[in-house]
């Protein structure tokens, strides 16, 4: 007995606020491992392995700054401080914040149950993720 | 060999709070704690209050907290949990009285995702039944084994945070009929599962896998919900 194959369109699959943000959050993680990555094989590229301990390393790596490497022995800062490092760190930051934030809102969840508290829970953390967004593009691009 | 039981008590017409009482009898270690309790009852203490009914892991009626894990007692012996055994109604839900707890809110959420075959198209030609391949009917096998217990509910943190969360049970139902590929209402209930207090409540503790006294794998099955929300599929 032939089995037909069944898929369900996009506007049937429940995909909702809830559900998106799950999907977020998923390939969220995995955007970082791939910044992280980036920005490790970014300072080894660069030399790190030579005037950089492995902990300046990964601090780089989990925030490419440039002055996450003002302490080492990086002679010359100009290459770690360009836009495409620059850029790499906010996209950082930005998936980060959203990652964390809405991390905190779904346990959340689980102790606010009433319509109204999840509202302001929910008013509350959108503002906290905009400042700290904001926050932290001024440290990355004005400083 | 001796067992010493530690059993929650709490009469509501009496007690101002819950407390534990001990006792103390002889068992065989293959007795089953449903065995053990039945004595204490009959023999000790006419007043403790459970529920069991086929005492056979069919019905789900005596799911318990023993020991500090969500299992049937009478799938479960005494061997299996040591000389001194703590027996505790399950979490999250109101008690009744002593083990007994109030099943409404955990039907309740059943009820929501539509726990019935829904299929409006008209009787095949032999107007008798709707056959299904063997393929198709093992996509949700595992999930026909419910019994309704409410030991993989009943272990979730987000159930006990919020009851208004539809729990594993709940989800594994509606994978039973989500995957069936003679039911019509696919796309009803992903609607009904993905609302605020459904499948993104699922913070994968894998507390209900654990405490399934018929191993169904229920988080790979809330899983696969999931994933039908991003691929739309259904096989």
């Amino acid at each position: 007995m032939a089995t037909k194959s069944r898929t369900l369109p996009l506007s049937k699959r429940g995909l909702n606020f809830e559900m998106l943000m799950w999907i977020f959050t998923r390939l969220s993680a995995l955007a970082m491992y791939a910044l992280i990555l980036f920005g490790v094989i970014g300072a080894l590229i660069m030399g790190a392995r030579n005037q950089m301990s492995f902990a300046d390393i990964l601090r780089w790596g989990f925030m490419p700054n440039s002055t996450h490497v003002q302490s080492t022995n990086v002679p010359d800062l100009a290459p770690w401080s360009s836009f495409l490092w620059n850029l790499t760190a906010t996209l950082l930051l930005l998936v980060g914040t959203a990652h964390g934030v809405h991390g905190l809102v779904v346990i959340a969840d689980d102790y606010v149950t009433s319509p109204r508290g999840r509202l302001v829970l929910r008013f509350l953390s959108i503002v906290t993720m905009i400042s700290i967004s904001i926050i932290g593009a001024y440290v990355l691009w004005a400083l | 060999m001796e067992v010493t039981l530690k059993i929650f008590r709490y009469n509501p017409e009496v007690d101002q709070k819950f407390h534990y009482e001990t006792y103390t009898l002889e068992a065989e270690e293959t007795d089953r704690v449903l065995d053990v309790l039945e004595r204490i009852k009959g023999q000790k203490d006419g007043t403790l209050s459970f529920r069991r009914s086929c005492a056979h892991g069919v019905c789900g009626s005596d799911a318990l907290r023993i020991n500090g894990r969500n299992m049937l007692a009478c799938k479960t012996l005494v061997r299996d949990v040591g000389e001194k055994i703590t027996v505790e109604p399950i979490l999250g839900l109101k008690v009744i009285k002593d083990l007994i707890v109030d099943m409404e809110p955990f039907f309740d959420n059943y009820k929501k995702i539509l726990p019935y075959f829904i299929n409006e198209s008209p009787l095949p030609a032999d107007g008798k039944e709707r056959l299904q391949s063997a393929e198709a009917r093992a996509r949700f096998d595992e999930t026909t084994k419910c019994i309704l217990c409410a030991c993989c509910t009943t272990s979730c943190p987000s159930f006990w945070a919020s009851d208004d969360y539809l729990g594993p049970a709940a989800l594994v139902t509606a994978h039973r009929f989500i995957f069936d590929d003679r039911d019509e209402a696919a796309a009803e209930r992903m609607q009904i599962i993905s609302e605020t207090s459904g499948l993104a409540r699922c913070h994968t503790a894998y507390n209900c896998t654990l405490a399934c006294p018929r191993e169904i794998p229920i988080t790979q099955a809330i899983g696969e919900l999931k994933m039908v929300s991003v691929t739309g599929k259904l096989d």
